[in-house]
């Protein structure tokens, strides 16, 4: 069957759909967005990138009602005068070049709105509007209305500025090594001695240059070294700390004493190429960026019933016992107590689940959820700096990734380190045989050349390349530690829903009473007009029989989270829960929905999920690893999983997050690193005590707080593949090491037999830094 | 012999004076994003041509 996708968003629409002209509309939203552009005249919009809308979400005018609250919107403008306020917003949902198109014409939307600048890396936007007639509060309501709702979450401004540190470090050093490089001129020719005065010259001024190198761009390595020192452990940062100040005392000493500039073009340089692999990492992680607080998922405000009135407040203010309202859409900002009769609370952007889960009166809610349907009150349990969630979170994070873990680059530094100064004692004593005076020298020139400078870039290089490369195949990891994590996993955990099975699609099965033609044609038609997740299915379990009718519906109605029910063709038919078509759940670990014809009970649809395609595939090409499920399920799946995994993969259901966490902490107290891969929030304490944890995500910028790594959905299947890229940097690493470390030995031999000059080392330094560079790039190039 | 001090004077200011207008412009964030210009720049500006735009968008390329 030809599948028709929206002109919009890309969906596939499901029945008959919304049409404007020629182009189909999966729903309403995406609808509207597509008039509201085509009115104001932004229709290139869809010639930019196909489909590249985005589908709105039901917007209610009461989501963003905390920004009428004066102290509340007061923290998310940037700037205001008399007639205009700045604020900057982030819009996770900005994902391609039409969506800074439609931002940046805002102001044809909405005249009130002065100027709009995207800032695509960071996912924001800088929007000026009127404060006359306009408010924030409506600025968040449109955006929303066409797909873009601002995410007011509390964000980390300490970012920003570390950024730009490093740039100002790395223009300082370029400068310094540009300029002393060219007064070196003369000594690279021979022609320093030519004249005294000349050399004293640009070697003071060498010297003063470089002041700021040492004092400024240098000082994160002196820090590090530092403490490194301080806690009695080495870090790459020492040698070359020790070679930096080296170099720089050397080169100081023979400036002041009349020798020339010495190599303090070699020390600029340094500095230089350092800083250039430090900051090419700081920009691996911006793009790669998805860590935000977990406070940016939780509404900032609520409105709190008291009991002389209802009123909006700051979740900081919520105290235990408060009673507070939550409306459809919202999302449930602590672990509270119904009161209200019932709700649905869809965790789907938590847990990946998107069949909505029922509470009644009296139940426990864990924050996080959204609610779906009519409104509820809450008693609030936790604070909710103290939910459950976060908790598990916060004790994660405290005892996160066991220290012993050293990077692969400390632990050789000790080597390193150790052999240096074998090497350095070695060449002393055999100077002292052949020329004493020259001891100093000769020491002095073995540390400046043995610093591992090279071997500092080929990490940050070899691991930026490879973390950009698997991100564009679908996994983002946090850090490039994890990497070097995963280059030692031994056992691979997954999770069962939303990991192995697909979270939204799913398998319907029909018991009950046979249907004729015509009930199921209605029951197609009926399903056909809402769009919720389950009549979706039920629509495609349908059409796959042939199912297919548009007929009239007369009396529709859709109680939100309950169920659908129509007359079509004198039948009156009923779909939804059990509660909806007053029946008794028969088991409440089921997910069906009933269906009652003219008052009378036919049967229910009941919904399985679907491994997700490629699965059986990967588990064979992961067999290298062992293999564990931890399902929070029933077994009933139990033996589908049996005939795709390995014989000696272990199974395990109805685990709680907790047996989960502790499982895991079982296999790492025996010496196993584990690999978690499961759903964000769910699994946060698994995932966050492995040595790496996945989540899985249809959506990449979803909440994750305690993983390591996202992985998008639908690439699970190549995680063998994603895992091997890993497992590449290895040798692409050792490669390097094996060309810095002969440029060492190159530059070793001329130190020992004393033939150091500044030329030598300002050709080696440099030369040795790039090959490395290039090497580590042009190799995960190759790699595809 | 006392051009060649000029000369290195002038090549420092030189130096500085880039030095100065990379800070200037780090501070001013032009370092920032580095993907979005390169997209706003090949944005029609239709607001000045509104006159002889078709009403559908979607067909202009």
């Amino acid at each position: 069957m030809n599948v028709l996708s929206c002109y919009h968003c890309g969906d596939e629409v499901i029945g008959k759909g919304y049409y404007i002209e020629e182009k189909a509309f999966c729903c309403n939203g995406c609808k509207t967005v597509y008039q509201l552009l085509k009115d104001n005249n932004l229709g290139a919009f869809y010639s930019l990138e196909a489909n590249a809308g985005v589908k709105p979400n039901v917007s209610s005018i009461h989501k963003f009602a905390f920004l009428e609250v004066e102290s509340i919107r007061d923290k998310f403008i940037d700037f205001e005068d008399d007639q205009t306020a700045r604020t900057t917003l982030f819009l996770p949902q900005i994902h391609c070049s039409s969506c800074i198109y439609l931002l940046e014409n805002l102001t044809k939307i909405e005249t009130n709105i002065l100027s709009c600048q995207v800032n695509f890396t960071k996912r924001e936007a800088t929007i000026i509007f009127k404060k006359e007639g306009f408010t924030l509060s409506q600025l968040a309501v449109l955006l929303d209305k066409i797909g873009y709702a601002p995410n007011f979450g509390n964000r980390s401004e300490t970012e920003k500025k570390f950024d730009k540190t490093y740039l100002y470090k790395l223009g300082v050093a370029g400068f310094a090594f540009g300029s002393i490089m060219l007064w070196s001129f003369p000594e690279y020719l021979g022609l320093g001695t030519d004249n005294p005065e000349f050399r004293n010259f640009t070697s003071y001024l060498s010297f003063a240059i470089s002041i700021p190198v040492v004092l400024y761009s240098a000082n994160d390595y002196f820090i590090s070294a530092y403490k490194a020192l301080r806690f009695k452990s080495l870090n790459l940062d020492v040698p070359i700390t020790i070679g930096i100040i080296a170099l720089y005392l050397q080169s100081s000493y023979s400036i002041f004493a009349g020798n020339g500039p010495g190599y303090m073009d070699s020390f600029a340089g340094f500095i230089f190429f350092l800083l250039i692999g430090k900051w090419f990492q700081n920009k691996t992680y911006k793009t790669l960026s998805f860590e935000r607080d977990y406070t940016s998922y939780f509404p900032v405000a609520v409105t709190r019933i008291t009991e002389k009135n209802e009123e909006i407040t700051e979740i900081e203010n919520l105290k235990i016992n408060d009673k507070i309202l939550v409306r459809n859409e919202e999302v449930i900002p602590c672990d509270s107590i119904l009161i209200s009769d019932s709700a649905k609370i869809d965790y789907s952007f938590v847990t990946g689940e998107s069949i909505p889960i029922n509470k009644y009166k009296g139940d426990f809610i864990y924050a996080g959820g959204k609610l779906i349907g009519q409104r509820i009150e809450l008693k609030v349990e936790k604070e909710s700096s103290r939910s459950h969630l976060t908790q598990l979170w916060n004790d994660v994070k405290t005892d996160k990734k066991n220290p012993t873990s050293f990077l692969y680059q400390d632990k050789l530094s000790a080597y390193f380190l150790t052999i240096i100064l074998l090497i350095a004692l070695g060449s002393g004593i055999a100077w002292s045989f052949i020329d004493p005076t020259r001891i100093t020298q000769i020491i002095v020139s073995i540390l400046i050349v043995a610093c591992p400078c090279a071997l500092a870039l080929s990490a940050p290089f070899t691991f930026g390349n490879v973390m950009r490369l698997l991100g564009r195949k679908g996994l983002y990891l946090k850090n490039t530690r994890v990497i070097e994590r995963i280059n030692t996993i031994t056992d691979i955990v997954f999770d069962k829903t939303g990991t192995l099975t697909k979270g939204s699609s799913h398998h319907v099965e029909y018991i009950g009473d046979e249907l004729n033609h015509d009930q199921l044609e209605a029951l197609y038609s009926l399903s056909n007009s809402s769009t919720h997740p389950l009549s979706r299915s039920i629509v495609q379990f349908l059409r796959a029989q042939n199912i297919s009718s548009n007929e009239e519906i007369t009396d529709f109605d859709e109680v939100s989270g309950k169920g659908i029910s129509g007359t079509i063709n004198s039948l009156n038919i009923k779909i939804g829960s059990p509660s909806f078509c007053e029946q008794n759940s028969i088991d409440k670990n089921e997910t069906s929905s009933f269906i009652l014809i003219n008052n009378s009970t036919k049967g229910r649809f009941v919904f399985t999920s679907e491994l997700r395609e490629g699965i059986s595939e990967l588990m064979t090409s992961l067999n290298h690893y062992d293999l564990h499920v931890l399902s929070g399920d029933k077994d009933k799946d139990k033996s589908i999983l049996e005939s795709i995994f390995p014989e000696n993969s272990k199974l395990f259901f109805e685990q709680t997050p907790k047996n989960k966490l502790e499982y895991i902490e079982n296999l790492k107290k025996n010496g196993k690193h584990v690999l978690m891969i499961g759903d964000g929030l769910n699994d946060a304490g698994a995932l966050g005590i492995s040595d790496v944890g996945i989540a899985v995500s249809e959506d990449v910028f979803r909440f994750t707080p305690s993983s390591d790594a996202i992985i998008e959905a639908n690439k699970l299947a190549s995680l063998a593949y994603l895992l091997s890229i890993s497992n590449f940097s290895k040798t692409v690493l050792k490669v390097c090491l094996l060309f810095s470390i002969s440029y060492n030995i190159v530059g070793l031999s001329f130190a020992i037999s004393g033939n150091l000059t500044p030329l030598v080392a300002a050709i080696l330094m440099p030369i040795s830094s790039i090959t490395v560079v290039l090497l580590s790039t042009l190799f995960v190039r190759l790699k595809k | 012999m006392g051009i060649i001090y000029l000369m290195l004077t002038v090549s420092l200011v030189i130096a500085l004076f880039f030095l100065i207008s990379f800070f200037w412009a780090t501070k001013n964030g032009q370092f920032d994003d580095d993907y979005t210009p390169s997209v706003r720049i090949l944005f029609e500006d239709e607001l000045n041509q509104k006159s002889n735009n078709q009403t559908d968008g979607s067909s202009e390329v």
